[in-house]
C-alpha cells in the first residue's frame, strides 16, 4: 500500500469489512507498527520516536475510534477533557478529576455537538449516538492537525452525521488533514475531497470525490473484490 | 443544522450526594479510629533489632532435611483440609445462594432479609472459633477442620454467589421467562452462564483462603502447616517460621495458578471442530478436583458416622447446656460494648491501611495487557510475590513482630491486620485493574497522554468501583480477624473472647459471640449500602 | 476414682457407647434414609479402611484400646511435639499398650479434648490441669517433674528502666507489663497472685497487661522495650540465659516463691479401658524413668526433667483457689 495524504485534504477510506480500514488508521496514529515498510506522520516516523517526543507527535494526531474507547464510569466532562491530556501535567490531570479544569472550553466543544446539557452526566448513561458525539467533542478539545476517524457517524442520524463530519473536517480547512473510514457513500462524497477504496489491504481505488457517484461506491461495498 | 444548534446552557456540577456522604463518613471513621490509636507515643525504635531478626530470617529459612520432611507431611494435611473445606463451602454456597438471591425472593423482601440474616450467624464466627466449638462437640476428629472451614466459608460463598447472580444483566433471564421457561431452567440458561467466570474465579479464591485458614486451624490441633508454624512461632524460631510461610505461599500460588489456567480456558474456549469437543485442560481440572476430594477424604480418614454419633450429640448437649442462656451481667455487657468499639476502630484502621496500600500497588502488581518493558514485568512479578508472602504470614505473627517496633495499643493490631489484608486486597485490586478494559488507556496514549494521565483517566475510574467494593467486602472479614490480634495489647472483642474461652466461661462466650455476630451483621449492612452508592 | 463414680457424676467424658447403649437408638428413622446412611458409611469406611487419620484419633469406641496422649509444653514446644514418637514408644513398650500422640497447641482445646475423652493422658500445666480435672471429674494426677514440686517464675525488666533486682514487686506497677499465655500457670496465674500479694493490681498496669503468648515472646517484647517488664517461667529463663540467646537489655528483677506446676493427668475413662491399675502403672513408669538409661534419658530430656515424682491432687489446691479468685476457674 502506498498512500500519501497532503495538507488540507479530506480523504474518505471505504471498503468492505475486513478490508483494512481500521488497520490503516491504527498504523497512521502509531498504535500499530507497520509489519513492513514505513509510515510518516506529520513529517515524523512514530516507530522511531520514544517518550515525550512520541507524546508530542501523538498530541497532534486526533482519533475517533470505532469503539470510541470512552471510560464509562467517568463523567462526560472528564472524558472530553481527556483530549487535553497530551498537554496537561500529571498534577493538573489529577486535580481536574476533583475540580474540572477549563470548563468553558469543554462546554464549547459539547455545544458544537449538541450535548452541553449532559456535561456532568456519567458517560455510561448516554446512548450510543451521544457517546459518539462525546468522542468528537474530546477530539475538538484536543485540536489536532491530523484527524483520524473510524466510522465517526455510524450511530447518528443523517443531520447529526453531516454536522459531525463538518466538525472533523475543521482542521483540514486550516492546512490539517482528515482521514475517515466511512461506510455511507453519500457522506463520503459530500464531505471529502478524495476517496480511497481498500480491498484485502490494498488500495484499489483512489479518485477525487467529484469524479465518483454514490452508485460507484455502493458497488464497492456490495461485492468485495 | 438548527436541530443541533445548542441553546446556551449552564449546567451545574452536581456532586453525587450519597457518594460524598459516604466518603465523608469514611474519613470521619478513619480519623476517629486514628485518634483512638495514636495516643501519645506510638513508635518504639529500640525494637527494630527484634524486628530485624524476624525480617533477616526471611533470607535464611530453615532447610534441614528433617524439618522439611515434617513440613512436607504437614503440607499434605493442610491441602486435604483446604480441598474438603472448599468443596463443602461450594456445595453449601451453591445451595445457600438460591436461598438468599433476590432472584429467588423477588419482591418478598422480608423473606429475603430473614434468609440473609440467618447466614450472618455462621459467617460472623471466625474459623478458629468454629474450630474450638467443634472440638468441644466432635473431639479429635478430622471433621473439625473440614467443618470449621466449610461452614463459615459456605455462608460467605452463598452470599457472594447470590450477589454475583443478582448482578448479571437480567435481560436474557427475563426473555426466557417470557417464552415460558421455568425459573430454574431460565436461571441455568440466562443467569449462570453470565456469572460463570465470576463464580469460578471466586471458587479458586476460596481455595486459596482455605489454605490460609487451615493454618489458623492448626492452632487447635487440626495439624498441618499451621500447627508446625505455631510451634516454631511459640519459640520465636524465625528461620523455621519462614520455611513454613514459604511452604504456605507455594500452596497459595499453586491454587492461584490453577485458578488462572482454568478461568482462562473457560473465558476463551478453544475453537474445536464441528463436534462439541471437550477441552482437555478443563477435563483434567475436573478429574484432578475429584481425585483431590477422594484423596483428601482417604488421607484424613473421614467417617460420616462420627458426625451423627451419640457422643457428638451428648457433647453438643453439654456445650449448649453450659452456653445457654448467655451471660447478661452488667459488667460483662459494659465490657462487650467497650470492646466492640475497639474492634470497630481496629477494623476501620486496618481496612483503611489495606485499601490505601492496595491502591498504591494495584497498578504495578497487575499483569500488563499487552507488550511491556522488561523492567515493568520484573517489578510486577516481584510485587505480586511480595503480596503473596505478606498474606502467607499469619496475622498473629504480624501482630507480634509489629509490636516489637510499636508501643502496645490498637495501632499494632490494626497495622498487623492491615498489612495482612493488604496482601489479599492488593491482589484483588490488581485483578480489577487487569479486568478493566485496556482500550480507553490505549486511546489516551494515542492522543499523547502521559502514562499517569492514561492511568488516571483510562484505568482508575474503571477499577476504582470493583476495588472499593472488594475493600468493603473485606472489612467484614477484618472485623472477624480482629480475634487473631486482640491479645497483644490491642484488645477488642477477640481479647475478651479469648479470656472467656480460657476460663471456660461458656455463658460469657455466648454473649461475646452474639455481639460478634451482631457487629458482623451491622458491618455487612453498612458496607452493602456503601457498595450500592458506589455502583 | 472408678467407673461408677464417673457415672454418678454424669461426666460427659464417659464413653457413651459403653454406658448408654439404649439412648443411641433413633426413635424413628425412615428405612430408606437409614439404608442410605449405612451404605454411605460403609463405602467411606471401606475407603478409609486400614488408615487412621494423621490428625485425629480413631473412634473412641474402637475395638483395640489405644491410649491417646498429648502435651502442651511451655518450653520449646516444637522439640517435644516433633519428637513425640520417642515418648509414645517408650510408654507403649513399658505398659504394653498402643499409644498414640495427638498434636494440640492450644490450652483450651487440650482441656476440651480431655473432657470429651479424646485424650486419655495429658501433660498439663498447673492451671490447665485444675481446669481439666473440674471438667472431667475423676481425672487423677499421675506424676510431676522433680522441678515441678517447687517451680518458680521470674520477673524481668528492660535495663532502660534502671530497676535493680529486688524482692519488692511494687515498682513494676507503673511499667508497661506483659504476661505470657493467658492460661499459663508460670507466665500468668502465679505471677498475678504474687503481684496481688505485694499490693499490685495484676490487671492494672498502664494500658492494661499484655499477653505475649509464649515465654520466648515475653523475653523478646521486654528486650524490644515495647513492654518494660514481664514475667516468665524460670526454666525457660535459665535455659535461654545459659544458651546466651537473651538480649542483654533484659535483666532479672525478682523470683517468685515456689509452687506446683506441670503434671501428667489421666482421664476418668482410662481405668475402665486400660484396667483399674493403669494409674499406678503409669505412675510407676514415670517415676521409674532413670537418667542412667539412654532410652529413659531421651524422654526426660524432652521434658526438661531430672526425674519424675508422684503427684497428688492436693498439690494443686492453691492453684485452684487462685484461679477462682482471678476468674480463670469457674
Amino acid at each position: 500500500m502506498d498512500l500519501t495524504v497532503g495538507p488540507a485534504e479530506r480523504v474518505a477510506v471505504v471498503g468492505a469489512s475486513g478490508a483494512g480500514k481500521s488497520t490503516l488508521l491504527a498504523v497512521a496514529n502509531g498504535a500499530v507498527p507497520p509489519s513492513s515498510g514505513s509510515v510518516e506522520v506529520l513529517g515524523q516516523d512514530p516507530a522511531v520516536l520514544r517518550g515525550p517526543a512520541l507524546r508530542r507527535l501523538r498530541a497532534r494526531v486526533g482519533t475517533v475510534h470505532q469503539h470510541l474507547e470512552l471510560v464509562g464510569p467517568l463523567r462526560v466532562v472528564h472524558n472530553v477533557n481527556a483530549g487535553r491530556l497530551g498537554s496537561w501535567s500529571a498534577a493538573r490531570a489529577a486535580w481536574s478529576l476533583v475540580r474540572p479544569q477549563g470548563l468553558p472550553e469543554v462546554l464549547g466543544a459539547l455545544e458544537r455537538v449538541g450535548l452541553a446539557d449532559r456535561v456532568f452526566d456519567r458517560t455510561d448513561t448516554l446512548s450510543g449516538g451521544q457517546r459518539q458525539r462525546v468522542a468528537v467533542a474530546r477530539l475538538l478539545l484536543q485540536d489536532p492537525e491530523l484527524v483520524l476517524a473510524d466510522e465517526p457517524a455510524s450511530a447518528l442520524d443523517p443531520v447529526l452525521a453531516g454536522r459531525v463530519l463538518e466538525l472533523l473536517a475543521g482542521p483540514a480547512s486550516r492546512d490539517g488533514a482528515l482521514l475517515a473510514a466511512l461506510h455511507d457513500p453519500a457522506l463520503a462524497l459530500r464531505h471529502c475531497d478524495r476517496v480511497v477504496g481498500l480491498s484485502a489491504g490494498r488500495v484499489v481505488l483512489d479518485a477525487p470525490a467529484a469524479a465518483l457517484t454514490v452508485a460507484d461506491l455502493a458497488a464497492f461495498y456490495g461485492a468485495p473484490a | 443544522m438548527t436541530a443541533v444548534a445548542a441553546r446556551p446552557v449552564s449546567p451545574v456540577l452536581r456532586r453525587d450526594r450519597r457518594r460524598w456522604g459516604w466518603g465523608l463518613a469514611a474519613l470521619v471513621a478513619v480519623g476517629w479510629s486514628l485518634l483512638a490509636a495514636v495516643d501519645g507515643e506510638v513508635v518504639n525504635p529500640a525494637g527494630s533489632v527484634q524486628f530485624g531478626r524476624f525480617a533477616a530470617a526471611a533470607l535464611s529459612p530453615a532447610l534441614d532435611g528433617a524439618f522439611l520432611g515434617v513440613l512436607g507431611t504437614a503440607a499434605l494435611v493442610t491441602v486435604a483440609y483446604a480441598v474438603l473445606g472448599t468443596v463443602l463451602a461450594l456445595v453449601l454456597g451453591a445451595a445457600g445462594a438460591v436461598l438468599v438471591a433476590r432472584t429467588t425472593w423477588g419482591r418478598r423482601r422480608l423473606g429475603w432479609a430473614a434468609a440473609r440474616g440467618v447466614l450472618a450467624v455462621p459467617r460472623g464466627l471466625h474459623e478458629a472459633v468454629w474450630g474450638l466449638l467443634l472440638v468441644n462437640v466432635l473431639g479429635l476428629d478430622p471433621w473439625v477442620g473440614v467443618l470449621a472451614i466449610g461452614l463459615p466459608y459456605g455462608a460467605v460463598t452463598a452470599k457472594v454467589f447470590a450477589d454475583l447472580l443478582d448482578e448479571v444483566p437480567r435481560g436474557p433471564y427475563e426473555a426466557l421467562l417470557a417464552q415460558g421457561s421455568g425459573r430454574t431452567a431460565a436461571a441455568l440458561y440466562g443467569l449462570v452462564p453470565q456469572a460463570a467466570g465470576g463464580l469460578l474465579s471466586y471458587a479458586f479464591y476460596r481455595l486459596e483462603c482455605a489454605v490460609r485458614s487451615a493454618v489458623v486451624l492448626g492452632l487447635i490441633g487440626a495439624g498441618g502447616l499451621g500447627y508446625q508454624l505455631s510451634l516454631s512461632f511459640a519459640s520465636l524460631r524465625w528461620p523455621e517460621v519462614w520455611t513454613a510461610v514459604y511452604a504456605l505461599a507455594l500452596l497459595c500460588l499453586a491454587a492461584d495458578v490453577a485458578g488462572r489456567a482454568v478461568r482462562r480456558r473457560v473465558a476463551a474456549p478453544r475453537r474445536g471442530a464441528d463436534v462439541l469437543s471437550r477441552d482437555r485442560v478443563l477435563t483434567a481440572a475436573v478429574a484432578a478436583a475429584l481425585a483431590g476430594v477422594v484423596w483428601s477424604w482417604w488421607f484424613l480418614a473421614l467417617s460420616p458416622a462420627s458426625l451423627v454419633s451419640a457422643r457428638a450429640r451428648e457433647q453438643a448437649g453439654y456445650v449448649l447446656g453450659a452456653a445457654w442462656p448467655p451471660a447478661a451481667d452488667g459488667d460483662l455487657l459494659r465490657e462487650v460494648v467497650r470492646q466492640s468499639v475497639v474492634t470497630v476502630q481496629t477494623s476501620v484502621l486496618a481496612i483503611a491501611v489495606a485499601t490505601a496500600g492496595a491502591v498504591l500497588v494495584a497498578g504495578v502488581a497487575a499483569r500488563p495487557a499487552g507488550r511491556s518493558a522488561r523492567g515493568r514485568r520484573v517489578a510486577g512479578s516481584l510485587l505480586r510475590a511480595a503480596l503473596l508472602l505478606v498474606r502467607a504470614v499469619p496475622a498473629p505473627v504480624w501482630a507480634l513482630v509489629l509490636l516489637f517496633v510499636l508501643l502496645p495499643g490498637v495501632l499494632p493490631g490494626a497495622l498487623a491486620l492491615g498489612v495482612y489484608t493488604l496482601g489479599v486486597l492488593g491482589r484483588l485490586a490488581a485483578e480489577a485493574v487487569e479486568e478493566a478494559d485496556a482500550r480507553p488507556r490505549t486511546a489516551l496514549a494515542a492522543l499523547g497522554a502521559r502514562p499517569s494521565g492514561g492511568w488516571l483517566y483510562g484505568v482508575a475510574p474503571q477499577a476504582a468501583g470493583p476495588a472499593l467494593a472488594f475493600a468493603l467486602y473485606r472489612w467484614e472479614v477484618v472485623v472477624r480477624d480482629t480475634l487473631l490480634v486482640g491479645l497483644l495489647g490491642a484488645g477488642g472483642l477477640g481479647a475478651l473472647l479469648a479470656s472467656r474461652l480460657a476460663a471456660f466461661d461458656w455463658a460469657a462466650v455466648t454473649t461475646v459471640l452474639l455481639a460478634t455476630v451482631a457487629l458482623t451483621l451491622a458491618v455487612d449492612l453498612v458496607s452493602d449500602r456503601a457498595r450500592r452508592a458506589l455502583r | 476414682m472408678d467407673r461408677r463414680s464417673a457415672l454418678r457424676s454424669g461426666s460427659p467424658g464417659v464413653q457413651p457407647s459403653r454406658v448408654q447403649p439404649s439412648r443411641v437408638q433413633p426413635s424413628r428413622v425412615q428405612p430408606s434414609r437409614r439404608a442410605f446412611l449405612a451404605g454411605t458409611a460403609l463405602a467411606l469406611a471401606t475407603a478409609a479402611c486400614g488408615r487412621s487419620s494423621p490428625v485425629g484419633a480413631a473412634s473412641p469406641a474402637g475395638a483395640t484400646a489405644t491410649m491417646r496422649i498429648g502435651a502442651i509444653p511451655d518450653q520449646d514446644p516444637e522439640v517435644l511435639q516433633r519428637l513425640h514418637g520417642t515418648v509414645a514408644e517408650s510408654l507403649s513398650a513399658a505398659l504394653d499398650l498402643d499409644v498414640t500422640y495427638s498434636p494440640v497447641t492450644d490450652y483450651a482445646a487440650a482441656v476440651s479434648l480431655f473432657r470429651t475423652g479424646d485424650l486419655d493422658l495429658v501433660w498439663f500445666g498447673g492451671l490447665t490441669g485444675v481446669q481439666a480435672r473440674l471438667q472431667a471429674p475423676g481425672a487423677q494426677p499421675i506424676a510431676q517433674r522433680d522441678i515441678d514440686e517447687s517451680f518458680h517464675s521470674v520477673f524481668v525488666v528492660n535495663a532502660a528502666t534502671g530497676l535493680a533486682a529486688s524482692d519488692d514487686l511494687r515498682p513494676l506497677a507503673g511499667l508497661r507489663f506483659t504476661y505470657g499465655s493467658e492460661t499459663s500457670t508460670s507466665g500468668r496465674l502465679m505471677p498475678a497472685y504474687f503481684l496481688q500479694q505485694a499490693g499490685v493490681d495484676p490487671q492494672g498496669f498502664p494500658g492494661g497487661p499484655g499477653f505475649s503468648g509464649s515465654h520466648d515472646a515475653t523475653i523478646a517484647l521486654v528486650a524490644s522495650g515495647t513492654y518494660q517488664a514481664g514475667v516468665l517461667n524460670e526454666q525457660v529463663w535459665t535455659s535461654r540465659s545459659a544458651e546466651g540467646s537473651v538480649d542483654p537489655a533484659v535483666v532479672q528483677y525478682a523470683r517468685t516463691p515456689g509452687y506446683h506446676d506441670y503434671h501428667w493427668l489421666l482421664g476418668p475413662q482410662a481405668p475402665p479401658r486400660f484396667g483399674g491399675d493403669v494409674a499406678e502403672r503409669l505412675t510407676g513408669y514415670f517415676t521409674g524413668l532413670s537418667a542412667d538409661d539412654p532410652g529413659d534419658a531421651a524422654v526426660l530430656e524432652l521434658f526438661g526433667a531430672g526425674s519424675f515424682v508422684p503427684a497428688r491432687a492436693s498439690d494443686y489446691d492453691q492453684i485452684e483457689e487462685i484461679g477462682r479468685s482471678l476468674g480463670l476457674v469457674s
